[in-house]
């Protein structure tokens, strides 16, 4: 087995007045490639928010421990210090901010030190390249006016350059056409491959694993993680959907 | 004191229908009480004492073919300029103000512009504590077909440095005549001891278009009018303009876009931001004369209140005495959108960075369409500075 990067013991998490995760337990190895599916409205995007460090989400029981550390205390950006990243749901528009000097001072932030201007052009034309984007995109206002696909493209961008040690893909590749969804999925695999990034994928399709592979499959069901497998579970719930599944578990 | 003999000493070599002029505006000035700004929590102003501004303002020298750019103390500047120099509607902050300048100004300019004209007119401010007052009145008339841009800066000495009261008060009147285009940007960034009070007003002609652009973000109390006359069909303007109050700085913005001409449009666009116990007030009308046939004006006023200590009025207000206009307001205030802080943090930035990434963002689509490099470079600067204990 590989060493743990991330464990989560026992998750409970509230939002407001409304217990969500009640009680959620998962393991991810360096390097490994875990999927979470689940109906809608299950806790997917709780469990994104919550690793992240979302301050509307409080952790009311359980552990959340990265590298060893336990960091359900840690504020948002030491998280991403540490090397969490979320590729959100709903990424936010920040007009006034164009991508490149968004990108040039997250990259200084989480790395704690400032590239030099022509390193950092020569390593975001690379990534730039390798998501089949339009250069133009980088003098652009963040996410002002994109499309939803361009937005999630922006979101895998900004992993590409912020090389984080956990990667977490909120439904990434809803609202990408097909073509879109190979190109990010080809990236993520290549950023796997080159810096041995986990990646935690939430998803409710199956045509971006069939590319990124995955070496687990959990199901989310009320706040709970109901059950694990691999590439096969994933087939059984596009074909049968979680009421079978829900059934053959006797809930 | 803003005396008789004080004005008398200042007309002594002028020529007698300027004398007259002066002489007239100071008779209404005297008989005018100072007034008081209630929202403001601002009572019992003294205006601060007169004194010479020796300092050269204009900062290039571009009078020449199709543009004439003077100061306005210049002998003879004023000729061509009679039929402009009074405005007979009443405008600008206070009757008392304006007529404080017109009779008593110190400084200013008088530019007409023949052709359009890429450079644009330069004039800076600098207050310290030798020229620790500036009352300028500065008319602006483009001709028809025309265009002309003038960047007017103010700046002070710091706070750190040994300083008084700082006083602006300034009086702008533009003319824009048949498809002339007229922009004018004003930046004011003095320390929080000045006090800055500006009047200024517009008249535009058929297609022709004013913009303004002003900046607000330094001063104790701050108080700024802009009333713009769409008179002829199709005259256009627009208004952007951001501000920043901090400490107990007090600021006061009246907009008014007064539609007479068809198919007139305007558009009023302010962004802002208050921290510790700063106040403001935003008061923008959009008047619909009877006759403004399919006119269109636009209003949005944006503030982030980066602390529960400050106070933000915005009074936006629609005139419509004509039915066939359209008319549009937004206005809202708040904290930083905790989505946005979350999205920025979970990139690296923390709170801190992250709330100065999100007010310099709402401020850069504005100060970047100055056209003026190291104008712009100043006003990042100051803001900077002054969002450092956010
Ligand atoms: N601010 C909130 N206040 C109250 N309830 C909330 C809030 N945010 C989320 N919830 C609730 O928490 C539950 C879990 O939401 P979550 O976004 O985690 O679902 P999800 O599994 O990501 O769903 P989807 O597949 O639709 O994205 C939902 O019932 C949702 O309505
Ligand atoms: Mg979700």
């Amino acid at each position: 087995m590989s060493e743990k990067l991330l464990k989560i013991e026992n998750l409970e998490t509230m939002i407001e007045d409304k217990k969500i995760l009640k009680g959620l337990n998962l393991e991810i190895g360096k390097g490994e490639v875990h999927v979470i599916m689940g109906p809608n409205g299950a806790g997917k995007s709780t469990l994104a928010n919550t690793l992240m460090g979302h301050p509307k989400y409080t952790i009311v029981k359980g552990d959340i421990i990265f590298e060893g550390e336990i960091i359900n205390d840690l504020r948002v950006d030491e998280r991403a210090k540490k090397g969490i990243f979320l590729s959100f749901q709903y990424p936010e528009e920040i007009p006034g901010v164009t991508v490149e000097n968004f990108l040039r001072t997250a990259k200084g932030a989480v790395s704690g030190k400032q590239m030099s201007i022509m390193a950092f052009k020569k390593l975001l034309k690379e990534k730039i390249k390798m998501l089949d984007m339009k250069e133009e995109y980088l003098s652009r206002y963040l996410n002002e006016g994109f499309s939803g696909g361009e937005k999630k493209k922006n979101e895998i961008l900004q992993m590409a350059v912020l090389e984080p040690k956990l990667a977490i893909l909120d439904e990434t590749d809803s609202g990408l056409d097909v073509d879109a969804i190979r190109i990010v999925a080809e990236g993520v695999k290549k950023i796997i491959e080159n810096t041995d990034t986990s990646v935690l994928v939430i998803t409710h399709h199956n045509k971006m694993l069939d590319y990124l592979r995955p070496d687990f499959v959990h199901v989310l069901i009320d706040g709970r993680i109901v059950k694990t497998g691999d590439m096969n579970l994933a087939k059984e719930i596009e074909s049968s959907g979680y009421e079978a599944l829900k059934n053959q578990l006797g809930e | 004191m803003y005396s008789i003999e004080l004005l008398n000493g200042l007309l002594c070599k002028k020529e007698e229908w300027i004398k007259a002029y002066r002489l007239r505006k100071f008779e209404e000035f005297e008989k005018l009480p100072v007034p008081s700004w209630k929202r403001l929590k601002l009572e019992n102003f003294s205006i601060p004492d007169f004194k010479e501004y020796r300092k050269e303002f204009l900062k290039n020298d571009i009078d020449g073919e199709g543009i004439f750019v003077k100061d306005i103390n210049d002998v003879s500047a004023l000729d061509e300029f009679k039929e402009y120099i009074d405005v007979q509607k009443s405008f600008g902050i206070s009757d008392k103000f304006v007529t404080l300048g017109e009779a008593f100004y110190n400084s200013g300019v008088v530019i007409k512009a023949a052709s359009k004209l890429k450079e644009p007119v330069r004039i800076s401010y600098s207050l310290d504590n030798e020229n620790s007052v500036v009352i300028d009145h500065n008319i602006i008339v483009a001709e028809r077909d025309s265009e002309i841009t003038v960047v007017i800066d103010y700046s002070s000495l710091s706070e750190n440095e040994e300083y008084m009261n700082f006083f602006h008060n300034g009086v702008t009147k533009v003319y824009a005549a048949d498809k002339a285009v007229v922009n004018i940007v004003k930046v004011q960034r003095m320390s929080n001891s000045a006090y800055h009070f500006d009047s200024n007003v517009a008249f535009i002609g058929r297609e022709a278009k004013v913009n303004w652009i002003s900046v607000e973000i330094g001063s104790g109390i701050s108080a700024t009018s802009f009333i713009t006359n769409l008179e002829k069909t199709a005259s256009e303007s627009s208004l952007k303009s951001i501000y920043f109050g901090d400490g107990e700085s007090r600021i006061d913005m009246q907009y008014t876009m007064n539609h007479i001409g068809m198919r007139s449009i305007s558009n009023i666009e302010t962004r802002g931001a208050l921290k510790d116990k700063a106040r403001k007030v935003f008061r923008g009308n959009l008047d619909f004369k009877k006759g403004a046939r399919k006119a269109k004006g636009e209003e949005a006023e944006y503030a982030l209140l980066l602390d529960p200590t400050v106070k933000a009025d915005a009074i936006p207000v629609l005139f419509c005495a004509e039915d066939d206009v359209q008319g549009n307001h937004a206005a809202s205030a708040g904290q930083i959108d905790e989505n946005q802080l979350f999205y920025l943090m979970s990139r690296g930035f923390n709170e801190k960075e992250a709330k100065k990434l999100i007010v310099e963002a709402s401020f850069k689509p504005i100060i970047d369409s100055i056209p003026v490099e190291d104008i712009k470079e100043s006003i990042n600067l100051e803001i900077h500075r002054r969002l450092v204990y956010v």
